[in-house]
């Protein structure tokens, strides 16, 4: 009973407030953008014409052109965790019922068999992602603890939820893995605004802003030498 | 911007933010659910601590107003305007949590038009909104001055002495108003305090304790930003000039005190000189043999009425009396922030604990009442540094030239989301803001905050000889009576048992209803899903290491989102209640609130009965509750009857 009632507890008052944290953290970093590039660098925003905003909106969406050698298996791994990433918390039939309950949204369901692709897809392509961040030494030359543990962050909400809905796999009892879905989404929603995770919302203000970091061919390998200057000289 | 107040800022800040809360949740769900007033305690923080005694220690306005105005002692006058700003914080702090405190704040406008001239809350009403804008008025002139309208200006600073005569006289009368308030009750007030001099006491305790209040506010200003203007240097300054390794005023620099100091001592001298008299009236009032055996008998009211004479006036005057002590700032700090604590501690026992205790009422402020009582508090003082930082309210001292900041090279160790480490105003308070409304939010949301289910008791005393049991499931003392053999009797002896009692826990003979209707009026979920997920894998026999793993699919639809309003019914499985819970698909999963559970055993036959037997009197709530039965009556014969 008593873990029933802390999955009680995880979908009730802990939902609502992470959740509200999460929404309000992340309208307070769009305020906060507004505020630096239209109050602060208000010139330079202007003479950013929209046109340009959505070509490289969609130019980055699709990171083919900007993909240099070597690095196409990272790219299609991270694009395709993204869709599964963006879909499934969405639009699964059990959170469509979560957000029915909350806020009184009726959004349309993917089909329990997408779902369960969708979810294998992402996490298969986390676990890539982390495996080639470990094993690349470019890779782990330019990471720093939290690039593995937010990833890591990510993949759990995914895992234990693929888990608690297929009873045949699942390794152990059905309630502590809902309760460790919960609490690990949870966990995320609180993340999100005070990590790098706030690209959620803040991706499209790379766009517009002049001075965001142009992620060009051979911009790693400079990061590391600013990082590491030592190393990579003595190489 | 300084450091020194970023601390304070951010912690008025969540104050602040966690009142805003409260106010959403006061104004969405009312007084109800969100306070713990009653018709028994009709008034709580909001109108004792706010309005009560927030207007009574922003006094300053007043009399600080005829120092300078009326006496004209002018070299009270740079302690002008931070008096007018705390009266009109004060006032402005009074008005919002009063707005919130009547029941239908939008209809806050009737006493404008819908006179009432027999009600001292009438004239309160009047006096308070009358000086909240006479204060607004006095006000002004250091706005218009920060927005350069000169003409506005001059034309203020002309009317500015009789603005203030208004304020002045408008402030004697709602004080006095305010302590006749409570003699209006005197079977509620304790006696300590109950006295026909309570208008006067009032009026002096607000006026001492008022010009208390400015002393320990102007100490904090200079502690926060101009430390020098009050504690003069430090002995390490004092010993660098000596040395002659620093520049500047070498006249401020040998005092031992800042060059504020005499005239905070001057104002604590007759702020304490209005306390004496205070406190002589009160020696007065004591003395009436009455109240003596009253204070004497050593109860909680004693201690309070004791302590409170102790910090507002007797620590006070002793440490204003003697000359080291007035005349250093730390003392003067002890003295002011005693004697503002007494006039609150004043307040608090004529409005609240002096008030309610003696009468039998319990009140205790939900988390809703404090976080807005404190959030307004924390508002004014938000305003109050705003003021101070940018309306030129403190005569400063010309600030020491900090120089320009040395260059420091930073390093982005967090990531960008960061910004540049929380350096402005802007990303402190918002990030505060997305950390304590949410948690504000769930702390205080009703629904949360109130859902206590363990309310209920079970019946209790069974009386053998006359066979009765009796029923008071939330101890409120509206008691029942059953005659728990009568009824047996009537409905057919023992085999009769089945038609009240239902149902019990499994292996149970003798369950209380209590234990499933555990709410007095909402329904409790007495669905065990872990119980039914282990009952359907050991009754099917499933495999696996946690067979119970496998169990979802017996209830639960396939494809559909796995809640409790698409699982099976509860009787397609416990088939023997299918007669009795046809009705609803989850009448078993849920049980009733007491009241109704109770109600609906006894009320339907009762009804029945009375139809049949052509008597009215049984379907009568006081034939059973027979503490609703007036004495005589026709139900009170009836329910001895039987």
């Amino acid at each position: 009973m008593t873990i029933d009632r802390w999955i009680e507890f995880a979908k009730g008052p802990l939902f609502a407030v992470t959740f509200m944290v999460m929404v309000l953290g992340l309208g307070r970093q769009v305020l906060l953008q507004f505020y630096f590039l239209g109050v602060k660098k208000g010139r330079r925003l202007r003479n950013v014409h929209w046109k340009q905003v959505a070509r490289e909106t969609s130019s980055w969406v699709v990171p083919v052109r900007h993909m240099e050698p070597g690095t196409g298996l990272f790219s299609v791994a991270s694009y395709l965790m993204h869709v599964g990433v963006l879909l499934v918390p969405l639009f699964l039939v059990d959170h469509i019922a979560l957000w029915n309950a909350f806020l009184g949204l009726h959004l349309p369901a993917i089909g329990e068999g997408t779902a369960d692709a969708l979810t294998l897809l992402t996490i298969s392509c986390a676990i890539l992602l982390l495996v080639m961040r470990l094993l690349r030494s470019r890779h782990r030359l330019v990471s720093r603890p939290a690039d593995y543990l937010l990833l890591m962050a990510v993949l759990l909400p995914f895992l234990s939820g693929y888990l608690a809905s297929h009873p045949s796999v699942n390794p152990c009892p059905w309630n502590v893995m809902m309760l460790t879905h919960l609490l690990s989404a949870e966990l995320l929603f609180v993340l999100m605004p005070f990590t790098k995770l706030a690209h959620v919302v803040l991706f499209f203000f790379d766009r517009i802003s002049v001075v965001h970091w142009q992620l060009r061919p051979g911009a790693g390998d400079r990061v590391a030498e600013a990082l590491y200057r030592k190393e990579v000289g003595a190489r | 911007m300084t450091d020194r107040t970023r601390g304070l800022k951010d912690l008025l800040w969540a104050l602040a933010l966690a009142g805003l809360v409260a106010t959403v949740l006061r104004l969405w769900f009312g007084l109800g659910p969100t306070t713990n007033l009653s018709d028994a305690a009709p008034w709580g923080l909001w109108k004792i601590l706010n309005m009560v005694a927030g207007v009574a220690i922003s006094t300053s306005g007043f009399t600080m107003g005829f120092l300078v105005y009326v006496l004209r002692l002018e070299r009270f006058r740079p302690l002008m305007k931070p008096a007018i700003l705390v009266a009109f914080l004060g006032y402005g702090c009074s008005c919002g949590a009063l707005l919130l405190d009547i029941g239908l704040p939008w209809r806050f406008w009737h006493p404008f038009f819908m006179w009432n001239p027999h009600s001292f809350l009438f004239e309160v009403f009047w006096c308070v909104t009358l000086y909240f804008t006479v204060t607004a008025i006095e006000l002004a002139p250091s706005v218009f001055e920060k927005l350069k309208a000169e003409r506005v200006t001059k034309a203020l600073h002309k009317v500015a002495f009789w603005v203030v005569i208004v304020g002045i006289s408008l402030s004697s009368l709602h004080h006095s108003s305010l302590g006749s308030l409570f003699l209006v009750t005197p079977q509620r007030l304790y006696p300590l305090w109950y006295t026909p001099l309570l208008p006067l006491l009032f009026i002096l305790s607000a006026m001492g304790g008022g010009l208390m209040f400015l002393v320990l506010v102007r100490i904090l200003h200079a502690h926060w930003y101009d430390r020098e203007a009050v504690f003069g240097p430090t002995p390490l300054e004092r010993e660098l000039f000596l040395l002659g390794s620093v520049r500047g005023d070498g006249g401020s620099r040998r005092r031992q005190v800042g060059r504020d100091m005499p005239v905070l001592t001057d104002v604590a001298r007759i702020a304490t000189g209005i306390l004496a008299a205070w406190l002589l009236l009160q020696i007065y009032h004591l003395a009436h043999p009455a109240v003596w055996s009253t204070f004497v008998a050593g109860t909680w009211e004693t201690w309070l009425y004791a302590a409170e004479l102790l910090i507002t006036a007797v620590v006070p005057i002793a440490l204003v009396w003697r000359p080291q002590f007035r005349r250093s700032p730390g003392a003067l700090a002890v003295a002011a922030c005693s004697a503002s604590a007494g006039l609150l501690l004043n307040r608090m026992d004529v409005g609240i604990f002096g008030y309610f205790r003696s009468s039998g009422v319990v009140y205790f402020p939900s988390l809703v009442e404090w976080a807005l009582s404190l959030g307004v508090i924390a508002a004014a003082a938000l305003v109050f540094l705003y003021f101070v930082e940018n309306m030129g309210v403190f005569a400063v001292s010309p600030a020491e030239g900090d120089g320009p900041r040395p260059f420091r090279v930073s390093f982005d160790s967090l990531s960008r989301v960061w910004h540049t480490a929380l350096r402005s105003g802007l990303e402190r308070t918002t990030l505060i803001a997305v950390l304590v409304v949410p948690l504000a939010g769930a702390l205080m949301y009703p629904p949360y905050a109130r859902r206590r289910t363990v309310d209920v008791r079970a019946a209790s005393r069974l009386d053998v000889a006359g066979d009765s049991l009796r029923i008071d499931g939330d101890r409120t003392g509206l008691r029942t009576v059953f005659s728990h053999a009568g009824c047996q009797k009537r409905l057919g002896g023992d085999s009769s048992c089945v038609s009240c009692h239902h149902m019990s826990l499994p292996g149970d003979t003798t369950t209380p209803c209590s234990s499933c209707h555990r709410h007095m009026y909402t329904e409790t979920s007495i669905f065990d899903h872990d119980y039914h997920i282990k009952a359907v894998a050991d009754s099917l026999s499933l495999p696996g290491p946690f067979p119970s793993n496998g169990s979802c699919v017996y209830c639960h639809a396939e494809g559909e989102a796995k809640t409790e309003g698409n699982a099976k019914a509860c009787v397609e499985c416990h088939s023997e209640w299918r007669d009795e819970y046809a009705n609803g698909t989850r009448d078993l999963a849920r049980a009733p609130g007491y009241l109704e559970a109770m109600h609906g055993t006894c009320l339907e036959c009762h009804q029945k009965e009375a139809a049949e037997r052509n008597q009215p009197l049984l379907q009568q709530c006081s034939t059973c509750h027979r503490s609703l039965t007036p004495r005589g009556s026709p139900e009170a014969q009836l329910a001895r009857r039987r």
